[in-house]
């Protein structure tokens, strides 16, 4: 029984412990315990992806899920993504196909792109489309995003023409 | 930002340390495992709760297992992204994956289960038809006792079922499949954030010697107050010979029997659509 309790996690492969309110959502834990501001609250009430984080390797939405509930698992941020180096491949393919603009959907994005990617190697367009269905964008229209998942897929592009999207998509 | 006002929280280890927590705090606490629809209620403030009792920690309330007589028990805490993933249901229970594809998205599906769909009840639950048609009970327990609800009994009005405060459901029995028995869930979505089915149309079809109906099941979401059996067009369907016109037929029976409280015309033509497309894949796939 508790309003506070202490979480045990590992975010992007760091342990951490924390003494939290119960109440206190995931993303809110993310960005103001552990200033990783990457993740962002857009609708707050888990429709538009853009709070989307890695639990245990799978996506949710961490404007939905409590702190608590993380206790004992794993979580991965786009702060993580990277891994020390310069950009993750996808981010990289993201930077290429142009699939950026405001950039508020960009970190949730990545993220179920990342789950994708850590589950299925070779996805089709329809596999892409489906794991994004739960991650809004009000700029780019989704090609140049569904083309940079593509790209990072195949290992990053050696063609740095990122201009044209394909019609068939 | 949508503030979630403060409550205790609780994670038994046990089912009894649950219904303990059910019964002493019933009518104050709200039980959670996904949470998807949960705390979206407690951030609009169309729910409130003093505390929230997470049965995650509930281990013997997981998996998808089969019966002695060859059915299936699905636990309280089996995802909508467990069901899809489930090879066992993707072979014999391909409806189920279907339903649960049609919830939400990929973020809410990791979360949400198939238990908590029936209980939120909402009139239009996708994992309800299906279940529905199926003849799906629902295993409920209290402190000291055990009930079974068939799920036909379960819904009482929108977003109300027969649960008491201190009851949990810890799992869903299907019976076993006939021979020549297939089942298909079809439904079309309100174009809108959430993509809420605007009308869900689930047939089980079984066929005797010959191509005659030996059973019917129909279940229809979203176009009354709870979804519910069509018990007309399943008596109509019973003993004739399975086509298209007699689907045709049935699917307008259905449509007529149903009461959608918006958009009636449009979702009565809808049901007729869909329901013929239920029945006449369920027929192709019972072979």
């Amino acid at each position: 029984m508790a309003t506070m309790l202490s979480v045990h996690l590992v975010v992007n492969g760091e342990a951490c412990a924390r003494v939290v309110p119960v109440h206190r959502t995931l993303a809110d834990f993310l960005r103001r315990d552990l200033a990783l501001t990457g993740t962002k609250v857009g609708c707050d009430t888990g429709d538009c992806g853009a709070c989307t984080v890695l639990l245990d390797g799978k996506p949710v939405a961490s404007c939905i899920v409590l702190a608590v509930e993380a206790d004992g698992r794993t979580v991965q941020t786009v702060e993580g993504l990277a891994g020390g180096a310069d950009l993750h491949l996808l981010q990289q393919a993201f930077v290429e196909c142009g699939a950026i603009q405001c950039g508020y959907c960009t970190p949730g994005m990545l993220m179920a792109a990342a789950g994708l990617l850590n589950e299925n190697t070779t996805p089709t367009d329809l596999d892409i489309r489906d794991a994004l269905a739960g991650n809004l964008c009000r700029c780019t229209g989704y090609l140049r995003i569904v083309e940079a998942v593509r790209r990072a897929a195949r290992g990053g592009g050696a063609d740095r023409s990122a201009a044209v999207v394909r019609e068939d998509t | 930002m949508r503030r979630l006002r403060p409550f205790e929280y609780f994670k038994p280890d046990t089912l009894d340390e649950a219904l303990e927590l059910a019964r002493e705090w019933a009518g104050r606490a709200r039980l959670f495992a996904g949470g998807t629809d949960l705390l979206v209620a407690l951030k609009r403030r169309r729910s409130a709760a003093d505390a929230l009792i997470d049965l995650k920690g509930v281990r013997s309330l997981d998996g998808v297992t089969r019966t002695d007589a060859g059915g299936w028990r699905i636990g309280a805490l089996v995802t909508l992204d467990a069901v899809a993933r489930t090879a066992d249901i993707r072979m014999s229970l391909a409806m189920l994956r279907a339903a649960a594809l049609a919830i939400g998205h990929p973020q809410v599906r990791t979360r949400a289960t198939v238990v908590g769909n029936l209980c939120n009840a909402s009139p239009s639950a996708d994992m309800a038809p299906g279940l529905l048609a199926l003849d799906a009970r629902l295993r409920v327990a209290r402190c000291g006792a055990a009930r079974t609800v068939p799920l036909t009994e379960f819904f009482v009005g929108p977003f109300k079922t027969i649960l008491e405060p201190d009851e949990i459901v810890t799992g869903i029995e299907l019976p076993p499949i006939a021979a020549h028995t297939a089942g298909h869930y079809a439904w079309t979505p309100k174009i809108t954030a959430v993509d809420e089915t605007l009308v869900g149309a689930a047939a089980v079809v079984s066929i005797a010697d010959g191509g005659y109906v030996r059973e019917a099941r129909i279940a229809l979401g979203s176009v009354g107050p709870v979804p519910s059996r069509a018990r007309k067009a399943e008596e109509f369907l019973s003993g004739r010979r399975a086509d298209r016109r007699l689907f045709r037929e049935a699917a307008a029976i259905a449509a007529a029997e149903t009461q959608p409280r918006r958009r009636a015309e449009y979702r009565r033509e809808l049901t007729r659509v869909l329901l013929e497309r239920s029945l006449t894949e369920a027929l192709e796939a019972a072979g």
